[in-house]
């Protein structure tokens, strides 16, 4: 096919070039585009853009004579006509003050890209479907905890017999899968490798609704144990571990020790990262024994649903309730206190993304605001700039609406003109944050993209913004008095006019930025306080990997106990390593949570047995995290079955009693098997920074099953440096154990505040960027009144007036629209404190400290901006203003 | 004679204007805003812009040193006409007094002058 020429470009010289040269001009240009689109169709194509641009900028004139010849009107719609003449127009004007369109597109750019790209994000997270075929039907399943022994929990994994009831007594779903996460290792080449992997009840697949890219998914009688092992990859494992091998199917795999068939491999699509079982490795059937089935105490698995057509949430919802408490009443020793919930997929996924993203588009578009503003600001300048142009106009007979239509044009394509620039910025600055985005845990980072409803989003924002910054100041101009104009002459700058509202706007615009610089501050504080929040352990120095033995080669609790003893000698062995432990799930990591019952009591129904946290320990693991031992003692290692609990589960559990000594029984993992109080220690926040300390427990027995644990091990020099010999001296154990996630504590616990430092540092950006803007602002009004009021100045200073006097009269009139700007915004910062509560932590979203401290960095930074125009006023001469008369 | 002779009076031609119409003299008859473009680009290196060929050749049109005519439409031109441009006699005498100024003031320094 033959390169065409832009389309656009020809449509604008069609319609912008006089018809005297249009044909020729065109004609030319599309002869020269198609000898060098035989080149190269991209270069021809920027050339011709940059022709037809040199062309409507400075067009070839049109001929006297020729235009005397076809007098005829004009064809076509007058109102259109007028529209391109006043379009034509603006562009020639624009280009001929090019600092002005530069200095308001780039403002406009900056405003308008940045909520381009907050907007691409919150299109892709928040209101883009999934990717999978009528995905709005898509729903995940969730239990509904007992609230007394389960505080501010709302969902709760589900236990799989109740699932199946739920599946069997339901009728508003099409249907129903169950699913967990199960970590493999993988060994090929001699080598073994940590797998994370997704078991997939029946229906799994056809519920999500993607077919596979190659071969098949799991038929619904492979889900049953004792079967051939099958698998089906992800596009990502596909690539990555096999070269994109299109021979994969019917491969042999080994998986922790066992041979699985690959039957299939998923699209790209399919691996949503944000939705955990999207994002793993592989998936195998989940192939539930009978006796797995019927587990109704253990609250282990997921559940994804497919509502049927024409089922809202909330009805599939009530059904699920009524099921759910018919459930409770049959099984109260199971299910006493524990509902059911129904939540779109979507929603689910969005997560906690939600406040903080809302909280970032408003943000941005305070700062969109803030840019408008400005830019009203500029256009007021520059039209008190024409008066006398718009002046001539007028006396040629352009009504009052004419003249506002054409400068609103003007403004229109100069916003238009930010616009682009800003989708630009804003696909660059996607482009480099992307890995940003992604290490910041935002939902579905990998699919952020500039689409077509983002391009929607720009344009509608940019002609908002035209008509928004436009409007006042082209009514204004619309307005001006003829005969004054005309009468000052040439002096385009003498007399004040239009300042209330050029005050008005300061005033907006300090407001805005108070708001802004509020919102940033206490994300900082927010970061500060978590950053030193006690959680009751020391994460300074300590080193974590992870490793999972696979039941096949560790199959008794003592060779798991043996590894385990031998890693720990290994590397308390190491030089620099001070102490070791380990401990199933790491702090901020989550973990098991347990109903717990002492020695001589019964076990109560759920909804009124105590839950406590319940970690694996090691001996050394107390030491190496230095949580304090309150009373008692550590563990040892010729204990068995010895626990040490918390203060606050001491609390719970006990009361004043004295918990030592005493026995208590974990029914989920055995009724008949006690534990053995022996000491009490610290409390420690097991969940997040932000949240308040869980009751806990720490268990150390030899009857365990160890598989996935974590060593802590706390070094006298930086935790990393021995990180190499740490892995090598594990791995001397068992070649075949792979050791992952290497990485210090502190890192463990600065990935919780990921959300928190995105959301400071974004914040802290569109602070700076609204500060600058509004000291502009400042700066170029009082500039302006500055020169516009030097005659006054001068015969202040004739008649005696000293330069405090004069710098005084300036610095107030920048001071007064700044400080009335400053209480309007903490008004605002008032009445938007309830928004920022649900996101900040440790400081109030109304703080009066930080909002005090806001408030003086605005009035400085405006005093700062007043005093360049000040100083400039205080060097008025009188002798020259008075001559000049 | 009272009145200067038509050379004498030829108007002095900037610049631009001179390879415009050098440009319309070695084309001949192809000489279309396009082509003169280009022969100028080839020629000279000068990497000119296609409005300022056009404000210009309307120029000299208006000065009456060439005179236009219109072609007929050719597809490759996606089926518009092209404007040709020609030599009018005052064209060409404004051209011969500019190059007679020049060949003058260059006269033996043709070495000197000589890039090669």
């Amino acid at each position: 096919m033959t390169p065409r020429p832009p389309r656009l470009a020809g449509w604008l010289l069609t319609h912008l070039l006089a018809d005297e040269w249009a044909d020729f001009v065109i004609g030319d240009l599309e002869e020269e585009f198609a000898r060098r689109a035989r080149l190269s169709p991209a270069s021809a194509r920027a050339w011709f853009w940059r022709a037809a641009l040199g062309c409507l900028a400075a067009p070839p004139p049109v001929s006297r004579h020729t235009e005397q010849l076809h007098s005829s009107p004009p064809a076509g719609d007058p109102a259109v006509r007028t529209l391109f003449a006043d379009f034509s127009y603006s562009l020639r004007v624009l280009l001929r003050a090019p600092s002005f369109s530069l200095a308001v597109i780039a403002v406009l750019a900056l405003g308008i890209g940045a909520n381009t790209a907050i907007f691409s994000i919150v299109n892709t997270v928040l209101l883009r479907p999934l990717p999978y075929t009528d995905s709005a039907r898509l729903v995940r399943i969730f239990h509904t905890p007992p609230a007394a022994t389960f505080p501010g929990l709302r969902t709760f994994p589900v236990s799989p017999a109740n699932f199946y009831d739920w599946k069997r007594e339901t009728t508003r779903f099409e249907n129903m899968a169950i699913y967990r996460f199960e970590p493999f290792t993988m060994s090929a080449d001699g080598r073994a490798n940590a797998v994370l992997g997704g078991a997939v009840g029946d229906g799994f697949f056809d519920i999500v609704g993607m077919p596979p890219a190659m071969g098949r998914t799991f038929r619904a009688e492979e889900d049953a144990p004792g079967l051939e092992r099958v698998a089906v990859l992800s596009d990502g494992f596909w690539r990555t571990r096999f070269g994109a091998d299109r021979d994969v199917v019917g491969r042999t795999i080994t998986l922790s020790d066992e041979g699985y068939t690959i039957v299939g491999v998923m699209p790209q699509g399919f691996s949503l990262k944000t939705w955990g079982i999207g994002g793993v490795d592989l998936w195998v059937p989940l192939a539930y024994t009978d006796q797995a089935r019927a587990v109704r105490d253990n609250h282990n698995a997921q559940v994804v649903a497919r509502l049927k057509r024409g089922v809202d949430v909330a009805a599939a919802n009530a059904e699920l309730s009524a099921v759910s408490s018919h459930l409770e009443a049959e099984y109260p020793q199971a299910n006493a206190g524990w509902g059911a919930v129904v939540i779109p997929l979507q929603q689910v996924l969005a997560g906690d993304a939600r406040t903080p993203l809302l909280i970032l588009l408003a943000a941005v578009g305070l700062v969109l605001l803030i840019a408008c503003a400005n830019v009203g600001n500029l256009l007021f300048a520059r039209a008190l700039g024409r008066r006398k142009e718009l002046a001539i106009r007028a006396a040629l007979g352009a009504g009052r609406a004419r003249v506002f239509q054409q400068l609103l044009v003007e403004t229109l394509v100069l916003a238009c003109a930010g616009g682009a620039a800003g989708v630009l910025l804003a696909r660059v600055t996607l482009r480099a944050g992307a890995s940003i985005l992604v290490t910041n845990h935002v939902p579905r980072a990998d699919e952020i993209a500039i689409d077509g409803s983002v391009l929607l989003f720009a344009l509608a924002l940019s002609l908002l913004t035209g008509v928004l910054a436009g409007t006042a100041p082209a009514f204004r101009a619309g307005r001006a008095d003829l005969n004054d104009a005309l009468k000052e002459g040439g002096r385009s700058d003498a007399g004040v006019v239009g300042i209330r509202t050029r005050r008005m706007l300061i005033a907006c615009e300090v407001t805005l930025s108070v708001m802004l610089l509020m919102g940033a501050a206490l994300m900082i504080r927010t970061l500060s306080a978590l950053r030193s929040v006690d959680a009751g352990y020391d994460a300074a120095n300590v080193l974590t990997m992870t490793t999972r033995l696979p039941a096949t080669r560790y199959k008794t609790p003592a060779q798991i106990s043996a590894y385990y003893k031998a890693s720990l000698d290994k590397l308390r062995a190491l030089p620099g390593v001070e102490s070791a432990g380990i401990i199933d799930d790491l702090p901020t990591q989550g973990g098991s949570v347990q109903p717990i019952v002492l020695e001589g009591h019964a076990e109560l129904l759920p909804r009124d047995q105590p839950t406590v946290e319940v970690r694996k320990i090691t001996p050394g693991y107390l030491k190496t995290m230095r949580i304090p031992l309150v009373r008692g003692r550590d563990v040892g290692d010729n204990d068995t079955d010895v626990m040490l609990v918390s203060r606050s589960a001491a609390k719970l559990l006990w009361g004043d009693r004295d918990p030592i000594g005493t026995r208590v029984t974990l029914p989920l993992e055995s009724k008949t098997r006690p534990s053995t109080i022996v000491g009490i220690v610290g409390d420690v926040k097991q969940g997040e920074l932000s949240a308040g300390v869980e009751p806990s427990v720490y268990q150390y027995t030899q009857e365990h099953d160890w598989r996935g644990m974590t060593f802590a091990i706390r070094t006298a020099v930086p935790p990393l440096s021995i990180a190499a010999s740490a892995v090598a001296s594990v791995r001397s154990i068992d070649v075949e154990q792979p050791i992952e996630q290497v990485r210090t504590m502190q890192a463990v616990v600065d990935e919780t505040l990921t959300s928190q430092r995105f959301s400071a540092l974004l914040l802290g950006i569109f602070a700076s960027v609204a500060l600058v803007l509004a000291s502009l602002g400042i700066f170029s009004v009082l500039s302006y009144i500055v020169r516009g009021r030097s005659r006054e100045i001068g015969i202040r200073t004739a008649l005696g007036a000293g330069t405090a006097d004069v710098l005084r009269l300036v610095i107030v009139e920048g001071m007064t629209p700044a400080l009335a700007g400053i209480a309007a915004g903490a008004v605002g910062v008032f009445a938007s404190a309830k928004l920022l509560q649900k996101v900040v932590y440790g400081v109030s979203g109304s703080d009066p400290l930080t909002l005090g401290a806001v408030a003086i960095t605005l009035a400085l930074v405006a005093l700062t901006a007043s005093l360049v125009p000040a100083y400039r006023a205080s060097r008025v001469n009188p002798l020259t203003v008075l001559r000049a008369e | 004679m009272w009145f200067k002779s038509a050379a004498r009076t030829a108007p002095v031609l900037g610049d631009f204007e001179q390879l415009v119409l050098l440009g319309v003299l070695r084309l001949g008859a192809d000489a279309s805003g396009a082509a003169i473009r280009r022969e100028i680009h080839e020629r000279s290196n000068r990497d000119v812009s296609i409005n300022a060929v056009y404000t210009t050749l309307d120029r000299l049109e208006g000065k009456r040193l060439l005179r236009s005519s219109v072609g007929d439409p050719t597809p490759e031109r996606g089926g518009r006409r092209r404007k040709f441009y020609a030599l009018t006699p005052g064209g060409s005498a404004a051209l011969k007094q500019a190059y007679r100024s020049f060949t003058a003031m260059a006269e033996g320094f043709e070495s000197a002058l000589s890039t090669r």
